[in-house]
């Protein structure tokens, strides 16, 4: 916005780096990366460093409250549930099904919505408003309805929760993708590489792709975050995970008859949900206030 | 002009429903079970009678005069039987989406009240501290899980403080025929003693649902209220009027509120998609009467007519939805009539 920098000092450092150096900045935003980055290491480490193992039960502790609780027992920090099982191994664990299979299923989804929506935006007349209209009749039934739809098909489990997911939260993510790709396409400098000859595959790998690809790790966020509470969700719903799984919807809806009992076997799994859906759009909001200024200068 | 806009439309929502009802149709076979009874929701038809039901439905013709008399069979109100209660499908939708439709309506006004003075607050105040207030708050409650956000509600107001009640739409107290299934409705229309204690009761029990519903919406119309109103703030006619001496308030009254809340306008029909996805996982928490919890119970029940009957309702009135708000939204903004022109 400045009209006039007096230290005109030249910055040439990579895109990258100096995204890097702007994201930095912004403190909230670091910190959901490294909690971001905390539990993508728990959902890879989860079954080896967890105390318990998941289905281990303690007949001389049941329904322990957590150690901090004068009740509590050091042994198990988090407390137990009714069956006696470590609540914390059980969370530990529940970070790789809840919240690795939301980062495959994200990964998929922008991977697909990519190829699709760059097919999308490239395509031009009848081709492009058919698949565009289709794109918005999909938009239009609600996601939840589309999976539950398609586990209706395909029988519950959470297998099929993840494929529902990945087709529930495709239309939006072609959708966001063709609209990137169409915005950059119209500008000059594609207009000057293909006045120099350049052909349809060299404009997206080397005019396209390079200059959108932060805004679809922004995507990326967005599709992780809706995965997870989706996954939970539907975990939630019973239609997902099976409650012997350790994930973080099933082992709420598992706990709710003890919601007055043992409040903490509700509370924490929603504690962990809430904190892993912020840490990736407090990452996503970072980014894109990063790029909105890269825009400004 | 607007006439030929309107036609482009209607040829669109023509193709949508089209699509809608191709891919309805195709679920019976995709469905698990029979052909027949995903169909017409009969279990274990006689010969005769399943015979009969092959005429009816035309289903040993080619799948072309199938999908004709499949949607024949829509349009004449004929949604098959329920394979779980045994009811029409179609009468149970028209009985369930209002208590549905109530709770979205409450929930989007109330996201509309609450997030667009929000994010016009935000946009004021940019940089400064009410927008990092709001900012903050927005990005909690647009990342807590709504199931979670219900419980705990319902640990500390009904629990806890015992202020509000767990379930229901009304109290077992109150006999309320249902006139035009919306609750609040229906109490003004049939007079009956008591009837001011039945509608304080009855908004009792629509507190927790509205709230928990409306929190995700409100979220979002503050996020984008805010940035609708930043770039219209960055435009150079805000800065010719600042040039010309006008002084804050008038700026935003005048300048920039008109212009950033057209595209308001259209999100706000936008959200019934997700409203309704929403809306479904409350009901299941507080036992809300709703199209969402029966398609849920549906769904436990293997009841494929009713999903089939509750996806073809629902989406119909989303995109519904979505027509009005984009009409609604071209009505207030000529400009964006011509641009929806081949680009899409």
């Amino acid at each position: 916005m400045a009209k006039f920098s007096l230290f005109s000092e030249e910055s040439n450092r990579s895109p990258l780096s100096r995204l890097w150096r702007k994201f930095k900045s912004n403190h909230p935003a670091l910190v959901g990366l490294w909690v971001f980055v905390a539990l993508t290491l728990l959902a890879f480490t989860a079954p080896f460093i967890a105390p318990y193992g998941i289905n281990q039960q303690h007949g001389d502790a049941l329904l322990l409250p957590p150690s901090w609780h004068e009740l509590g027992d050091v042994r198990f920090i988090l407390g137990t549930d009714d069956l006696g099982r470590d609540v914390l191994s059980r969370l530990m664990n529940g970070a790789t099904f809840t919240f690795g299979l939301s980062i495959v299923a994200a990964l998929v989804t922008t991977l697909i919505g990519v190829v699709l929506g760059t097919f999308a935006g490239i395509s031009k007349g009848f081709r492009s408003s058919l698949l565009n209209h289709l794109l918005d009749i999909t938009l239009s039934i609600p996601s939840l309805l589309l999976a539950i739809i398609i586990i209706a098909v395909l029988g519950p489990g959470l297998l099929n929760t993840v494929w529902a997911i990945i087709f529930a939260l495709l239309p939006q993510h072609i959708h966001s993708v063709r609209n990137l790709v169409v915005e950059e396409l119209n500008k000059d400098y594609i207009s000057a590489f293909r006045l120099d000859g350049a052909s349809k595959w060299q404009i997206l790998t080397r005019g396209v792709l390079p200059n959108i690809y932060e805004h679809i790790v922004v995507i990326f966020t967005m599709a992780l975050s809706t995965a997870i509470l989706d996954i939970a969700a539907l975990g939630f719903l019973k239609l997902g995970a099976q409650p012997p799984t350790t994930e973080w919807g099933a082992i709420l809806a598992e706990n709710l008859s003890l919601i007055y009992l043992a409040p903490w076997t509700v509370g924490l799994p929603g504690v962990l949900l809430f904190i892993a859906v912020l840490s990736t759009n407090l990452v996503g909001d970072g980014l894109r206030q990063v790029l909105k200024g890269r825009k400004v200068d | 002009m607007l006439f030929e806009y309107l036609l482009r439309r209607l040829s669109l929502l023509l193709f949508m429903v089209f699509t809608l009802t191709v891919f309805t149709f195709s679920l019976n076979y995709m469905f698990p079970g029979e052909l027949l009874s995903n169909i017409t929701g009969q279990i274990n038809p006689t010969y005769e009678q399943s015979q009969e039901l092959i005429q009816q439905y035309q289903l040993d013709k080619g799948i072309f005069i199938q999908y004709l008399a499949f949607v024949e069979r829509i349009v004449q109100g004929d949604w098959g039987l329920s394979l779980s209660s045994g009811q029409p499908v179609f009468e149970q939708i028209v009985k369930l989406f209002p208590a549905t439709l109530e709770l979205c309506v409450y929930a989007l006004a109330m996201a509309v009240l609450f997030g667009i003075p929000g994010g016009i607050i935000a946009s004021v105040y940019h940089k400064r501290w009410p927008e990092k207030v709001i900012n903050s708050l927005s990005l909690l409650g647009f990342s807590v899980p709504i199931f979670w956000l219900a419980l705990l509600l319902i640990m500390v107001f009904c629990l806890g403080l015992g202020l509000f009640p767990m379930s229901g739409r009304i109290g077992l107290l109150y006999e309320v025929d249902p006139i035009s299934n919306f609750i609040l409705l229906d109490i003004i229309l049939q007079s009956f003693p008591y009837e001011g204690l039945a509608f304080v009761d009855a908004l009792h029990h629509l507190a927790l649902p509205t709230v928990v519903l409306a929190m995700y919406p409100t979220t979002v119309l503050i996020r984008f209220t805010r940035d609708s109103m930043l770039d219209v703030l960055e435009q150079n006619y805000i800065k010719t009027a600042r040039a010309k001496g006008l002084n804050r308030r008038q700026l935003i009254m005048h300048h920039a509120l008109r212009n950033a809340l057209l595209p308001v306008i259209k999100q706000i029909g936008l959200q019934f998609s997700t409203l309704i996805t929403l809306a479904m996982i409350t009901e299941v928490i507080f036992s809300w009467p709703g199209v969402g919890r029966w398609l849920i119970d549906s769904i436990y029940q293997r009841d494929y007519p009713a999903i089939q009957g509750g996806l073809l309702a629902v989406s119909m009135f989303v995109i519904l939805a979505n027509m009005l708000a984009e009409f609604s939204h071209t009505l207030f903004d000529p400009l964006s009539r011509n641009q929806a022109h081949g680009k899409v």
